[in-house]
């Protein structure tokens, strides 16, 4: 008997640990502390996704973070009035940086999705829209996204192209780390397409002598969503002082500048068509 | 029936703040369970197939042929002194895609060679050395004096080997080797780096989309525990079964 109660003590004890962890994990809904706390420090740490390219690489030289999404991460801190402080994340990660606390703000190419809406918060101001684009060889035979049926898929861990791509054309999606290792896939003849941000795919295949053999083209982007800035959910405060940040990029024509200073081609219309909008809702 | 049960069971976690509702939808679920079986599948594969690579490069250590051994020590140092992580990718990424490229060239049709293939090759070799050195400290722990009885009895190197030699070291080495197994298994978790769709994979696809880590995570947790659990219990059982009374312990 004494045995027995002994034994149960000994069980309780993690699990009341386990029930306290899980409990700090799911309090992160109350009051918005966050804003507060980023005035008070004087200093917003933003997570930053840095893939190479436009949309983020490091400055060889001055090993700073340089490109769109730090760019835009600076920016944010300037319009809150405080200092940027930019910490790389990783795509299959990110999410777990800006929930454990470690980020305060994520512009990380994470486009919205409900999946994504019903645990996080973000400002509704996209400041950019992204779909997806397919890299595969001239002599694939592939010309739409129907023709992806069937066959083995690369995408990169945590893109949120898989699900439409194995449901709605029935592909069989492989998720490499990143997307570097799923390029190096099709070059290696394990998949038929590598499907990422059209923004990776189309400088690549256009633009890089080792890409020559291979090409996008299937003419329309598959997902196209918006991308947001994101907060941990419920914190309205945070919210709604980086989206006055956002709006006003797009009022002043500050992002299709940075668009074309951080070397991003084609334009993005979307741009051009959240200024249009947002100036007429101005007048 | 069992379906009102899942629901019923994932409403019943989500009071305790765990979110377990991918298992209500038909293709994760699926996706996940496939994983279990893939990661089962890579250690019924590479237990074997380590020893195998194991026993051969042990012979070949042990034998005092220098164009034997040579090559086998140069290779079990550089199998050892590198990251798993970094010959699969040296493997698969690289290796993989001049056999594509050569063989496109030779025009000879597709690779054969899929991700899984590999995981199993680069998992065979990595853990098959740590066998080797095992093997070999269990082979050259058999005493002078029972090699001298059978070489006497006129015994080729050969069934010196296979008859004395593996038998006691085996013996000797059985720990070790189930440590090294245990290990094992938990190294075919580098499968999901290179798309294998084993538990860890399909984990990480799940949860980029749903974001539910912790959950996922317990799930993989009392996965391999209970693998490493069952390999353990076979290793005691094999020890009991092959004591010999008088002989190490």
């Amino acid at each position: 008997m004494r045995q027995h109660s002994a034994y149960s003590r000994s069980i309780a004890r993690p699990l009341t640990g386990v029930a306290a962890a899980l409990t700090l994990l799911a309090g992160t809904a109350h009051a918005d502390a966050t804003l507060d706390k980023i005035k008070q420090r004087g200093k917003v740490t933003i997570g930053v996704l840095v893939n190479g390219g436009p949309f983020g690489s490091i400055d060889p030289n001055t090993q700073q973070l340089v490109g769109w999404n730090p760019e835009l991460a600076r920016a944010v801190a300037k319009g809150l009035g405080v200092e940027a402080d930019l910490v790389q994340v990783q795509t299959a990660t990110r999410v777990q940086f800006l929930q454990a606390g470690k980020v305060d703000l994520l512009i990380a190419s994470m486009e919205l999705n409900p999946d994504r809406a019903e645990i996080l918060g973000y400002a509704p101001t996209p400041f950019y829209r992204v779909g997806g684009a397919a890299a595969v060889r001239k002599d694939s035979g592939i010309t739409q996204w129907a023709d992806l049926r069937g066959k083995p898929v690369c995408v990169s861990q945590g893109s949120s192209f898989a699900k439409p791509l194995s449901t709605e054309y029935g592909a069989q999606v492989q998720g490499y780390k990143s997307s570097s290792d799923s390029l190096l896939a099709l070059r290696g003849g394990n998949c038929v397409a590598a499907v990422h941000d059209s923004t990776l795919i189309h400088p690549l295949v256009n633009k890089n002598p080792e890409w020559s053999q291979y090409a996008a083209p299937i003419a329309s982007e598959i997902l196209p969503a918006p991308s947001v800035v994101w907060t941990r959910k419920g914190e309205a405060d945070t919210i709604a002082a980086v989206d006055k940040v956002v709006q006003e990029w797009h009022r002043s024509g500050w992002l299709i500048a940075a668009e074309k200073r951080v070397g991003i081609a084609p334009a993005n219309p979307f741009l051009v068509e959240q200024q249009a909008k947002l100036k007429t809702a101005a007048r | 029936m069992s379906d009102n049960l899942m629901v019923q069971g994932v409403q019943a976690l989500k009071a305790l703040g765990l979110n377990y509702a991918f298992v209500l939808d038909d293709m994760e679920r699926q996706a996940f369970v496939r994983g279990l079986g893939v990661s089962l599948q890579l250690c019924l594969l590479t237990i074997p197939g380590s020893l195998v690579v194991g026993v051969l490069l042990a012979a070949m250590l042990t034998s005092g042929r220098a164009w034997l051994a040579h090559p086998a020590r140069a290779f079990v140092e550089v199998t050892r002194n590198t990251p798993t992580l970094v010959q699969l990718y040296c493997a698969f990424l690289v290796l993989n895609m001049l056999i594509t490229q050569q063989l496109r060239d030779w025009g000879a049709g597709p690779n054969p060679l899929t991700p899984f293939i590999w995981v199993v090759i680069v998992v065979s070799l990595h853990k098959g050395v740590f066998h080797a050195e095992a093997l070999r400290a269990g082979i050259e722990s058999v005493p002078a004096t029972t090699l001298e009885a059978a070489r006497s009895l006129g015994f080729s190197r050969r069934q010196l080997l296979l008859r004395v030699q593996l038998p006691l070291a085996l013996r000797f080495a059985l720990p070790s080797l189930v440590n090294n197994l245990v290990d094992l298994v938990k190294m075919t978790a580098v499968a999901s780096a290179i798309a294998v769709g084993d538990v860890t994979y399909q984990s990480i696809m799940i949860w980029t989309q749903r974001d539910n880590v912790l959950e996922l995570l317990l799930l993989i947790l009392l996965w391999f525990g209970l693998l490493t659990w069952l390999l353990s219990l076979a290793g005691r059982w094999l020890e009991q079964r092959l004591r010999m009374p008088g002989y190490g312990q």
